[in-house]
């Protein structure tokens, strides 16, 4: 038996166990090496009397990032019904703002909206403007997933429940919904995890959100690495569960269809 | 004809023999990197055809040829200029950086070569007359983050909300648009952008810290390049290179500058 190769459609723990660990020792030679390389040295006991702001940071990263997720599925919800209207006015209206949105950079969208629609309507806290910004921008990706979904779903299955008498209520909920459930789930996870890394890009305008901590700890102790590789862990907190959550959903309902 | 045809085919190679050895001749130029940000218009900036210019550059510049190496400049986000040099990236940066004590615990500075002051650029119905009244609860000071302003704001206005931005510009913005009350910045820049936007800022000259000075940095440790540096500052001092580069880029301020009784950048007696 190979150790280095998948055979089975199981991988033995064992397996899996030694191949990983190689890979870790690999990933941290190179790191070792670079650094090395450049004769720097790392210290990461500096972090600790900073533990408040970094919580309040990581905190308000997830705040921002869940916040966003809620608000942008009802933008995205609104936009794929809008897209599917009979109203030329919702649907080209729709149509415009996901490409608009999809086709510029967030850090563009982040200064418009927060210093000319932001300061036109007065919403001056920038909390509630970086939840909006966050939520219109990834709005557009939801959109888009739920879109995706529904065109995904036969016509013969609507076809099918009419012949079987249901009535156009009855179709949207024993038909689409459970499958539009099942198929946007794992891709509306996965985005969480999008969330959660764009939202850094709010630092541009003063959300103090972690990175924006990182930021300003850094202009002050001038620990880049340090603050940085930090940076990415705690990231990586948020997104890995997310990311794994994702997975298993998606694991879930393949199976189910 | 002939013989015209023979003098002008000697002409052409020539003049591509000369061009040539010039070629090899630059080619074999040692090469010296500098870093700076080039986002802090006269000193460090971009033309319109997006080189590098400005006062920081032909001083670099001027250095090179001081040392016979060519120069090589790379625009470098400000977070980022330390670590470019604690990482030997680069060899040295010229930014408009000051001279500070903890600072100088990553790298290791020059004698300096310029002064400035700080000075608060207000939003007009703020009513900001002085530094302390931006330091009251509820008051928002714009720094731009890393700059000294930020860390004077840091250390000494404790009781206002500080909102640290990325550039310039959106400090200006937010000022301008009532969003912060008072933006921290040099004399230079604040005295400029009170022009640009005179309906909706005031400029507040009266100095609250002390004379910030400027320095040349390199790598800790690399007291050769950093003695050349020394020399060559008290030289191109003492000829005139900056009063030179003063009339070239910032002619108009050094007038307004002379009339508030400002000091000048260059003028470095106390």
């Amino acid at each position: 038996m190979n150790i280095f190769v998948l055979t089975d459609e199981k991988t033995h723990p064992l397996k899996a166990a030694v191949n990983l660990l190689l890979l870790t020792a690999f990933i941290v030679l190179i790191f070792w090496f670079s650094l090395s390389r450049i004769g720097v040295t790392f210290h990461f006991a500096f972090l600790y009397p900073l533990r408040g702001r970094l919580l309040q940071g990581f905190l308000m990263t997830l705040y921002l990032s869940l916040a966003s997720l809620l608000v942008s599925l009802i933008f995205g919800l609104l936009s794929a019904v809008m897209q599917s209207s009979k109203v030329l006015f919702f649907r080209y209206f729709s149509k415009l703002y996901v490409t608009f949105i999809r086709g510029t950079p967030l850090i563009m969208q982040i200064y418009l909206f927060y210093y000319i629609v932001g300061t036109a309507f007065g919403i001056e806290n920038r909390f509630i403007c970086g939840v909006f910004i966050l939520s219109i921008f990834e709005g557009a990706y939801i959109a888009e997933i739920i879109r995706g979904s529904l065109l995904s779903i036969d016509g013969s299955q609507l076809e099918a429940a009419k012949a079987v008498g249901f009535t156009k209520k009855q179709t949207i909920i024993h038909v689409i919904l459970p499958q539009l459930f099942a198929r946007t789930l794992p891709a509306l996870t996965g985005q969480l995890a999008s969330i959660i890394k764009d939202s850094s890009l709010l630092s541009i305008i003063a959300v103090i959100e972690l990175t924006q901590t990182i930021r300003e700890i850094t202009a002050t102790n001038f620990k880049l690495f340090e603050c940085y590789l930090f940076l990415g862990v705690l990231y990586l907190c948020l997104t890995l569960p997310v990311t794994f959550i994702s997975q298993t959903l998606e694991r879930r309902f393949n199976y189910e269809n | 004809m002939k013989r015209m045809l023979s003098i002008l085919l000697i002409g052409v190679m020539l003049t591509g023999l000369l061009s040539m050895t010039g070629c090899t001749s630059s080619e074999t130029l040692e090469e010296i990197t500098v870093a700076m940000e080039l986002a802090y218009p006269p000193f460090e900036m971009k033309d319109d055809a997006g080189n590098p210019a400005g006062i920081s550059v032909d001083f670099a510049k001027a250095f090179g040829v001081y040392i016979g190496k060519e120069v090589i400049i790379q625009n470098t986000a400000w977070d980022g200029l330390i670590p470019s040099l604690q990482t030997g990236k680069v060899d040295f940066v010229i930014s408009s950086m000051t001279i500070r004590d903890d600072r100088k615990e990553q790298v290791d500075f020059s004698d300096p070569y310029a002064n400035a002051l700080l000075a608060i650029l207000a939003n007009k119905n703020s009513e900001i007359k002085t530094i302390d009244d931006l330091n009251q609860a509820g008051k928002k000071v714009a720094v731009k983050t890393g700059s000294t302003g930020f860390l004077y704001a840091q250390d000494n206005l404790k009781n206002a909300e500080i909102i640290s931005l990325p550039d310039e510009s959106a400090c200006i913005t937010e000022v301008t648009q009532g969003k912060a009350d008072g933006f921290l910045y040099d004399q230079l820049t604040i005295y400029r952008n009170n022009q640009e936007n005179p309906d909706t800022t005031t400029a507040i000259f009266i100095p609250f810290q002390n004379v910030e000075y400027w320095g040349v940095a390199v790598q800790k440790g690399n007291t050769e390049l950093l003695n050349q540096l020394n020399e060559f500052i008290a030289k191109f001092t003492a000829e005139g290179g900056f009063d030179e580069l003063s009339q070239k880029y910032l002619s108009e301020e050094k007038e307004a500058f002379d009339t508030l009784g400002f000091k000048w950048f260059f003028d470095l007696e106390e």
